[in-house]
C-alpha cells in the first residue's frame, strides 16, 4: 500500500503527458489532414462552416509577415515574437542534443511536436537567422545549410552571423537567446539539428505553397537522410518523409496522372521501406508503408496496394495517428475487392483511432463516410446518431439521403440522389462503390414488401421498384429468397409472392448470440485496459527492495526457527532420549 | 532485320489468325516472342522506341485474341499481365501517342474472364483503376468496356433475363466476346435453378423451360435429373429440402443452444473471476 502512492504519481504524469502528444499529433495531423486529403480540402471548402474557419487557423504560417498577424492570433503581449520563435527552435535543439546524448526518443518527439506552435510564427526571416546562428560558415554542414537557405528564398544571408539583428530588438530574451546561440557555435551541429531544421524548411514551403521548391528540397534532404545511419534520427526521418510524399503529391501532373511525381517517388519510398524494416525503424516503417498505400490507391492501383499490405508487416507499435491512417486506406482496398466484412472492422477502428479532437475533422469525415457506404453495402443501415453529430452533419448530407433510400428500398430516390450529389461521391471515391448498391436497394424494397404484404403480385413489385418487366421482377425475387432476405415463395401460375409467417426473432438463438457479443466486447475492453495500465519505471526496483528486505526478514525468521528447531530438535532428541 | 521479319509476323496473325487453327497461331507466336526478345522489346521500357513498343503490344494483342478464340483462359490471363506494362507505359505519354490499340478489347474481355470465373473481387479492382483514369460514365459508355459492367450489375441483382437477351440478340460487341456467353449461359441456369428450388414449391414444365432458357421440354427433364428434382405429369417438385430437415434440427438446435447457453455462462463466470 505505501507503495501506492509515490507508483501513482508517475502514471499520472506519463498519462498527461501522452494526452499532450495526442493533441499535439492532432494539431500536426490537422495540417496535414486537411490537405493531405485533397478531396477533404475540397469538402472542407464546400460543406460545413463550423470547418471552414478550422483550416484557416490551421495554415495561418502562410502569412509570410508573420510578425503583425503573430500578434492578433496570440493575443498576448508577449516579448517579442521573433526572438521567442527562434528561443523556442534553439531550445529544440538543446531536446535534440539530448536525444543524441541520453539515446532516448521522447526528446526528439518533443521537439517534433513543439513544431505545429513554431510552425504558425515561422517565417523566412527567422528560419534564415537561427540557421545563420546554428552553423559556421567552414562547418561540415555549411553546403547543406547553404542549400536551406536557398530554398526559403534567402540565399544571400552568410552563415555564422553574430546576434546583432537581435540585439536591437530585445535585450532580454537576446541574452538566453545568446548563450546558447554561442554554445552550438563552439561546436558541431548534429545531424539531428540539420534534419530538423530541414523539416522546418518544409513546413515552411509547404504552409507558402512553394510546392515545386519544396519537392526539390525534400529530395535533396530525403538523400541526406539516406546517406546518415543514425537511430535518433529515426522519428525526423519519419516525417521528413511524410512531407517529402506530400510535395510530390501536389506537384504539377497531380496523382491519377502517371506521371505524377507521386508515382515516381515510390522507388525511393520502397527503399526506404526496406531500409527500415531492417533497421527496426518503427516510425519510418509505419510513415512510408501508409504513404505508399496512399500513392497506390490515388492511381487505384488496388491490387499493388493488396500486394503491398500482404507483404508488409505494419509495426504493432506504432503512432495512433499512422494506425488510424493505415486501417483507413485498408479498409478502403477491402472494400473495393468486396470483402465488406474485413473493411467495416479496419473503418470502424480507423474512425475509433482517429484523434478525436477538431483538427482532424477531415478524416474522420473521410472514414466515415466510407464506413457508412461499406454498412449499407453489408445490408447493415448505419446509425441515426452518426448523422447527429455537429461537425458532421453537413459533411454527411448526401450520404444521409442515401441511407434514406436504401433504407425505404426506393429505386427512384437512389438513383435521382446519386445523380443530384455524383460529383461529391466521385470526390470522396465512394461512388463506384455507392453503384454496387443499387442491388441492396432492391433487396430492401422487396423485404419491405414481403413484410407489409402476405401476398404481392409480381407485377405490383415490378411497378413499385420499376423494374423492367415481371419476368426480371420474378428472378430478382426468387434470388432474394435463396440468398434469405425474405421468407416467401412464388406461384408461377398465378404470378404472385407469398410470405411466409415471420418467426419470433426471440425463440432464435440470435438475442443471446447478440448479448454473448456484447459481453465479449466488455471482457476484452476490460483486458486490454489491463494490459495498456502504466507502471513507473523504477517501481519494481522499490518492489524489489521491499522483497529483499523481506526475504532477508524471512532469513531471519528461518533462522531464528531453524535455531528454534534446533531447540525443539534438540528437545525432541532430549525426548527421544528420554 | 528483325522488326522487320515482325512486322510481316504480324500482318500474317492479323489477316489470318481466325481461321488458323490453335496450334498453328502459337507456333506464330512464339517465334514472334522470340524475335522480340532479340530486339530486347520483351517488356517495355521508357526508352525503346515507340514504333517497337506498339508493334510488341500489337503481337500481344493477337496473341491474347487468339487465345480467347480457343477458350484458353490461363494463356489469356498471361497475355493480359504481358500486357498492361505496354498500356502503363503508353499512358505515361511513352509511346505511340493515342493509339490506344484494343485496349479496351482487350481489358473488355478480361473482365468478362473475371466474372466468368466468379473473381468479383479482381472484377472490382480492375474496375476502380478504369473509373479512376477516365472518369466511369466514358467507362460505361464504351462499347467493350460496358458489357461487361452491365452485365455484372444484372447478375448481381438478378435480372438474368437481361443477361440473357445481352448474350444472345446480338448484342454482344464482338466474336470474341461471344465465347464467354455459352459459360455464362449455363452459370446463369444453375443460379436460376438453384434460387427457384428455394422460391417456388413445384413449378410446370412448360413455365420451367422457358424460366431457364432452355429449348424444349425434354431438355427440361434431362436438366431436372441432373439437379435431382422430381418430374411427376408434367409438373416439377422441388426436393423440400428446408422442410424435411427442419423437423430433425429443432430438437438438436434445443439441445446445442441450451450447450452454448451453459458453455457462455460459465465463460462469463471463469471471466468475472479474474476481474474481482
Amino acid at each position: 500500500m505505501p507503495g501506492k502512492t509515490p507508483d501513482k504519481e508517475p502514471v499520472e504524469n506519463g498519462g498527461y503527458r501522452g494526452g499532450k502528444d495526442i493533441a499535439d499529433k492532432d494539431l500536426k495531423t490537422k495540417g496535414k489532414k486537411a490537405s493531405k486529403k485533397d478531396d477533404d480540402d475540397e469538402m472542407t471548402v464546400v460543406v460545413p462552416p463550423s470547418k471552414t474557419q478550422k483550416p484557416s487557423s490551421a495554415p495561418p504560417p502562410n502569412d509570410p509577415e508573420g510578425d503583425v498577424a503573430m500578434d492578433d492570433t496570440e493575443g498576448e503581449p508577449k516579448a517579442d515574437p521573433v526572438a521567442q520563435t527562434i528561443n523556442d527552435i534553439k531550445s529544440d535543439f538543446a531536446h535534440l542534443d539530448r536525444a543524441v546524448a541520453l539515446f532516448d526518443a521522447r526528446f526528439t518527439l518533443r521537439a517534433l511536436r513543439s513544431i505545429s506552435s513554431i510552425r504558425k510564427r515561422l517565417t523566412p526571416d527567422i528560419l534564415a537567422q537561427v540557421i545563420a546562428e546554428t552553423y559556421a560558415p567552414a562547418s561540415a554542414g555549411a553546403p547543406f545549410a547553404k542549400q536551406m537557405l536557398q530554398a526559403i528564398g534567402r540565399p544571400d544571408v552568410s552563415l555564422g552571423r553574430q546576434l546583432g539583428q537581435e540585439m536591437d530588438i530585445d535585450s532580454e530574451p537576446k541574452a538566453a537567446g545568446g548563450k546558447t546561440g554561442a554554445k552550438k557555435e563552439a561546436k558541431e551541429a548534429i545531424p539531428e539539428v540539420d534534419v530538423f531544421l530541414g523539416i522546418l524548411t518544409q513546413v515552411l514551403l509547404h504552409d507558402a505553397k512553394q510546392v515545386r521548391r519544396g519537392f526539390d528540397f525534400s529530395q535533396l534532404l530525403v538523400e541526406r537522410i539516406r546517406s546518415l545511419n543514425r537511430r535518433t534520427l529515426d522519428s525526423l526521418a519519419a516525417k521528413v518523409y511524410f512531407y517529402y510524399s506530400l510535395f510530390a503529391e501536389q506537384t504539377a501532373p497531380l496523382p491519377p496522372s502517371p506521371q505524377s511525381p507521386a508515382v515516381s517517388i515510390r522507388p525511393t519510398l520502397l527503399a526506404a521501406l526496406r531500409t527500415a524494416v531492417l533497421r527496426k525503424d518503427v516510425d519510418t516503417q509505419a510513415a512510408v508503408i501508409v504513404l505508399l498505400l496512399r500513392s497506390y490507391l490515388s492511381t487505384s492501383h488496388i491490387s499493388q496496394a493488396d500486394l503491398l499490405v500482404s507483404h508488409t508487416q505494419f509495426p504493432e507499435n506504432a503512432a495512433n495517428n499512422q494506425v488510424a491512417r493505415f486501417l483507413y486506406y485498408l479498409g478502403r482496398t477491402r472494400a473495393i475487392q468486396l470483402r465488406y466484412t474485413e473493411a467495416h472492422e479496419h473503418l470502424t477502428a480507423a474512425t475509433r483511432k482517429a484523434p478525436s479532437s477538431a483538427c482532424a475533422l477531415g478524416f474522420s469525415q473521410t472514414a466515415t463516410k466510407l464506413l457508412l457506404v461499406v454498412e449499407l453495402l453489408m445490408g447493415d443501415i448505419p446509425d441515426r446518431a452518426t448523422f447527429r453529430q455537429p461537425t458532421m452533419e453537413t459533411a454527411l448530407r448526401p450520404y444521409f439521403l442515401l441511407v434514406q433510400a436504401v433504407r425505404v428500398g426506393n429505386l427512384e430516390d437512389f438513383e435521382t440522389i446519386i445523380a443530384d450529389h455524383a460529383d461529391t461521391f466521385r470526390r470522396d471515391g465512394t461512388y463506384t462503390l455507392i453503384l454496387r448498391l443499387r442491388q441492396n436497394v432492391i433487396k430492401t424494397g422487396i423485404r419491405m414488401m414481403s413484410l407489409s404484404y402476405s401476398r404481392i403480385s409480381l407485377r405490383d413489385i415490378c411497378i413499385r421498384l420499376h423494374l423492367g418487366s415481371e419476368e426480371t421482377a420474378e428472378y430478382i425475387v426468387a434470388k432474394a429468397i435463396r440468398d434469405g432476405v425474405i421468407e416467401a415463395t412464388l406461384d408461377r401460375e398465378k404470378g404472385f409472392m407469398k410470405s411466409k409467417e415471420v418467426g419470433d426473432v426471440y425463440a432464435t438463438r440470435e438475442p443471446g448470440e447478440a448479448f454473448h457479443d456484447r459481453i465479449r466486447a466488455c471482457l476484452a475492453l476490460h483486458d486490454e485496459s489491463v494490459k495498456a495500465m502504466r507502471f513507473p519505471m523504477n517501481q519494481h526496483r522499490l518492489e524489489l527492495k521491499n522483497a529483499q528486505e523481506a526475504r532477508e526478514r524471512e532469513r531471519e525468521m528461518a533462522k531464528e526457527i531453524q535455531e528454534g528447531e534446533l531447540d525443539e530438535d534438540d528437545l525432541g532428541g532430549d525426548f527421544d532420549a528420554m | 532485320m528483325a522488326d522487320r521479319e515482325l512486322a510481316t509476323l504480324l500482318a500474317r496473325l492479323k489477316s489470318s489468325s481466325a481461321a488458323l487453327p490453335y496450334p498453328e497461331t502459337t507456333a506464330l507466336l512464339s517465334r514472334a516472342k522470340l524475335l522480340l526478345l532479340q530486339l530486347n522489346a520483351l517488356t517495355p521500357s521508357p526508352t525503346s522506341p515507340p514504333a517497337l513498343l506498339a508493334l510488341a503490344r500489337d503481337i500481344y494483342e493477337q496473341g491474347a485474341l487468339a487465345s480467347i478464340r480457343n477458350r484458353d483462359a490461363p494463356g489469356f490471363t498471361r497475355y493480359v499481365a504481358q500486357l498492361r506494362p505496354f498500356y502503363e507505359l503508353q499512358r505515361h505519354g511513352g509511346g505511340g501517342g493515342r493509339d490506344d490499340g484494343e485496349r479496351n478489347k482487350i481489358t473488355g474481355l478480361y473482365l468478362l474472364l473475371l466474372l466468368t470465373q466468379g473473381l468479383y473481387g479482381e472484377f472490382h479492382s480492375e474496375l476502380e483503376a478504369l473509373a479512376g483514369e477516365g472518369g466511369l460514365d466514358e467507362v460505361e459508355g464504351d462499347r467493350y468496356l460496358g458489357y461487361p459492367i452491365r452485365l455484372e450489375r444484372w447478375l448481381m441483382e438478378g435480372s438474368y433475363d437481361r443477361v440473357w437477351k445481352a448474350m444472345k440478340r446480338g448484342e454482344v460487341p464482338c466474336e470474341e466476346f461471344g465465347v464467354f456467353s455459352e459459360i455464362l449461359t449455363s452459370q446463369i441456369r444453375s443460379e436460376i435453378a438453384s434460387s427457384s428450388e428455394r422460391a417456388y414449391p413445384s413449378l410446370p414444365l412448360a413455365s420451367t423451360k422457358s424460366l431457364l432458357f432452355l429449348d424444349s421440354e425434354g431438355a427440361v427433364v434431362e436438366f431436372a435429373r441432373t439437379r435431382g428434382w422430381a418430374v411427376r405429369d408434367g409438373t416439377i417438385y422441388f426436393p423440400d429440402a428446408a422442410g424435411a430437415s427442419a423437423a430433425g434440427e429443432t430438437a438438436d438446435k434445443e439441445k446445442e443452444l441450451s450447450l452454448m447457453v451453459v458453455e457462455n455462462t460459465l465463460g462469463y463466470a471463469r471471466q468475472l473471476e479474474t476481474i474481482v
